[in-house]
C-alpha cells in the first residue's frame, strides 16, 4: 500500500472527509504546506509508516483510506510537539485524535489499534469506578490482549511497594458519572453531538 | 498556624495509587511552607490521554464536571499531575471560544462549565505564587552536590497556548525551583522529549526506546538522578527502568524523584513523609553518599 501508485482526480479528492476531520479536530487540514517541521520533531516517526506531514498530505489528496488502515495514527503518542511547532497552526495532535475516532467508529479494533483497547478499558474503569483502578486495568488488559505474563514480574514488586491498590477507590459521585456517559450516548443518538 | 496561601486541590487518580509518594511529599512540603491544599470532595478521573484519544466530547465533559465540583472549594485549583493539569486547561481553552462545543458539554454535565476557575500546576504555585525567594529561605538542608536532570516531558509546556506555564521550547521553571534547594541542574538534551506515556500498557517496546533514550541522555550528562512533575513520566522512568536496563544491557541506576520529594527533603520535612521507600529505583545509596539522609 505504502508505495502503490496513487491515482488522483477530482473524484478522489474527497473534500467531504477532510471537512469531517476539520470539524472533529477543530483544526484546518488544508492549511498545511508540507514544511515537514511536525515530522522533524515527532518522537514516534520511526514507528510510523507515514510520518505526520505525510498523513496530512494524504488527507489533502483524498487518500484517507491509506491513513485509516495504517499504523501511524495508533503510534501517535499525543506529545503535542507537532501542534506546537507548525507554522500554519495545523493542530496535528487533534487531527490524530479525530482520525483515531473515525477509524475506530468505522472499523472497530484492529491489530494496529492495540493501544485503543487499553484506552477503552481505561474509560470503562471511569464509568464503573469513577477513578482509575490500576490493578484491574493492567490485569484485564493483559487477559484481553493475550499477554498474560508480560507484567507478572513487575506485579508483586509494585504491590509490596503499595503502588497497585488491590481495591478500587470509592466515589460518591458515581451516579453523576453514569449520567454523563448516558447523556452523551443520548445526544449522539439524536444527532446532537459528533 | 495560619496558611500563607490556600488552594483547592485536585490530586488525580495516580496520586492515590501508583504515585503515592508524590501525594505524601506534596502534603508534607505544602504543610511545611504553610500553603493550604483543600481537596475537592469526590473528584473523579479526568480521562487523561485515553479519553481524548477515543472521545473528545467525553474527555471535555469529564474535565468540565471536575471543574464544577472544584467550584465548591475556594481558591485557585492546584493540580499535581501534568496530564490532569493539561486536560483541565485544555477543556477551558477549547470551550472558551467555541459556543457549539460548550453547549454540548453543558448538556452532557447538565450545568455550566466554570471557565474562569484558575488551574495551576504545583510548579507554578511554588515558583510564582509562593516565589523562589521565599522558597530559598525555607530551605534548611541544602541539596549541595546533587546533580539533577530536570525532566519536563510533554504536557507541562505543550501546546503553548494551553499550559501557559513557561516557554514551550526552552522552559526554565523546573531548574529555577531546583536551584532554590541548592542542587545543581545538569544541561541535557532530552528534557522535553516524550517518554511514551500512554503506551506503557499496550506497547512496552515504544516505552523502552523513548524512555531508554531519556535515561541514557541524563546519564551521559552526568546526572545523579532525575526530577519529574508527572506520575506517568515517573512510571515509565522509574517503574520501567529495570526492564529498560535489562533489554538494553545498560545500567542507569538513576533514582527518579518528584519535584516535591526533593523540595520537601531540602525544607527539612521528615524523610518518613517523602515516600522514598515506594520508589522502585532506590534513592537511599545516593542520598547517603551525598549525606542527605
Ligand atoms: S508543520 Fe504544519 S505546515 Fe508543516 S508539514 Fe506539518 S502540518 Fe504541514
Ligand atoms: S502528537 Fe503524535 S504526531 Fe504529533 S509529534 Fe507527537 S507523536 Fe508525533
Amino acid at each position: 500500500m505504502k508505495h502503490s501508485k496513487m491515482q488522483l482526480s477530482a473524484e478522489t479528492m474527497n473534500l467531504g472527509f477532510v471537512k469531517k476531520v476539520e470539524l472533529l479536530s477543530g483544526s484546518s487540514v488544508r492549511r498545511c504546506f508540507q514544511c515537514g517541521k511536525c515530522s522533524a520533531g515527532c518522537p514516534m516517526r520511526s514507528f510510523m509508516e507515514h510520518p505526520p506531514n505525510r498523513v496530512v498530505r494524504l488527507l489533502q489528496l483524498g487518500q484517507y483510506e491509506r491513513v485509516l488502515a495504517g499504523r501511524s495514527i495508533w503510534y501517535c503518542a499525543s506529545c503535542e510537539t507537532c501542534s506546537t511547532r507548525c507554522p500554519n497552526k495545523v493542530d496535528l495532535a487533534a487531527i490524530m485524535d479525530a482520525l483515531r475516532k473515525l477509524s475506530w467508529d468505522a472499523q472497530g479494533p484492529s491489530k494496529e489499534s492495540y493501544v485503543q483497547l487499553a484506552n477503552r478499558l481505561f474509560i470503562e474503569n471511569i464509568r464503573t469506578y469513577g477513578r482509575q483502578y490500576e490493578m484491574r486495568l493492567a490485569a484485564v488488559f493483559n487477559v484481553k490482549s493475550g499477554q498474560f505474563l508480560k507484567d507478572l514480574m513487575l506485579g508483586p514488586k509494585l504491590i509490596t511497594r503499595g503502588k497497585l491498590r488491590m481495591f478500587h477507590q470509592k466515589n460518591r459521585n458515581i451516579g453523576e458519572i453514569e449520567k454523563i456517559f448516558s447523556r452523551i450516548e443520548e445526544m449522539r443518538k439524536n444527532g446532537e453531538a459528533p | 498556624m495560619k496558611n500563607i496561601l490556600n488552594y483547592s486541590y485536585y490530586p488525580g487518580c495516580s496520586l492515590h495509587a501508583s504515585a503515592q509518594e508524590y501525594e505524601a511529599s506534596t502534603r508534607g512540603l505544602f504543610k511545611a511552607l504553610k500553603i493550604g491544599l483543600h481537596e475537592v470532595p469526590d473528584w473523579f478521573c479526568c480521562g487523561a490521554t485515553p479519553a481524548h484519544n477515543v472521545d473528545e466530547l467525553l474527555s471535555l465533559a469529564l474535565c468540565a464536571k471536575n471543574l464544577s465540583l472544584a467550584e465548591n472549594v475556594a481558591g485557585d485549583l492546584a493540580v499535581a499531575c501534568a496530564a490532569c493539569f493539561s486536560r483541565l486547561k485544555t477543556t477551558q481553552h477549547r470551550l472558551i471560544d467555541n459556543d457549539a462545543k460548550r453547549q454540548q458539554v453543558e448538556k452532557a454535565i447538565d450545568g455550566p462549565v466554570p471557565l474562569g476557575k484558575k488551574v495551576k500546576h504545583l510548579l507554578e504555585i511554588l515558583a510564582r505564587d509562593y516565589g523562589l525567594e521565599r522558597l530559598q529561605s525555607a530551605v534548611q538542608k541544602p541539596l549541595a552536590g546533587l546533580k539533577v536532570a530536570c525532566y519536563y516531558g510533554c504536557l507541562l509546556t505543550r501546546p503553548p497556548e494551553v499550559p501557559e506555564l513557561d516557554d514551550c521550547e526552552a522552559p526554565t521553571i523546573m531548574e529555577e525551583v531546583l536551584k532554590a534547594t541548592g542542587a545543581e541542574p545538569v544541561s541535557w538534551s532530552h528534557r522535553m522529549e516524550c517518554c511514551g506515556a500512554n503506551f506503557t500498557l499496550s506497547r512496552p517496546g515504544v516505552v523502552l526506546k523513548l524512555s531508554g533514550d531519556i535515561l541514557a541522555s541524563a546519564k551521559a550528562a552526568g546526572a545523579d538522578c532525575i526530577m519529574v512533575a508527572c506520575p506517568l513520566c515517573h512510571g515509565n522512568l522509574d517503574i520501567r527502568q529495570g526492564g529498560i536496563e535489562q533489554a538494553s544491557g545498560t545500567r542507569f541506576d538513576l533514582p527518579v524523584f518528584y519535584i516535591t520529594q526533593l523540595l520537601a527533603l531540602a525544607c527539612g520535612v521528615s524523610t518518613e513523609r517523602l515516600g522514598l521507600e515506594s520508589m522502585i529505583v532506590s534513592p537511599m545509596p545516593l542520598l547517603r553518599e551525598k549525606s542527605l539522609l
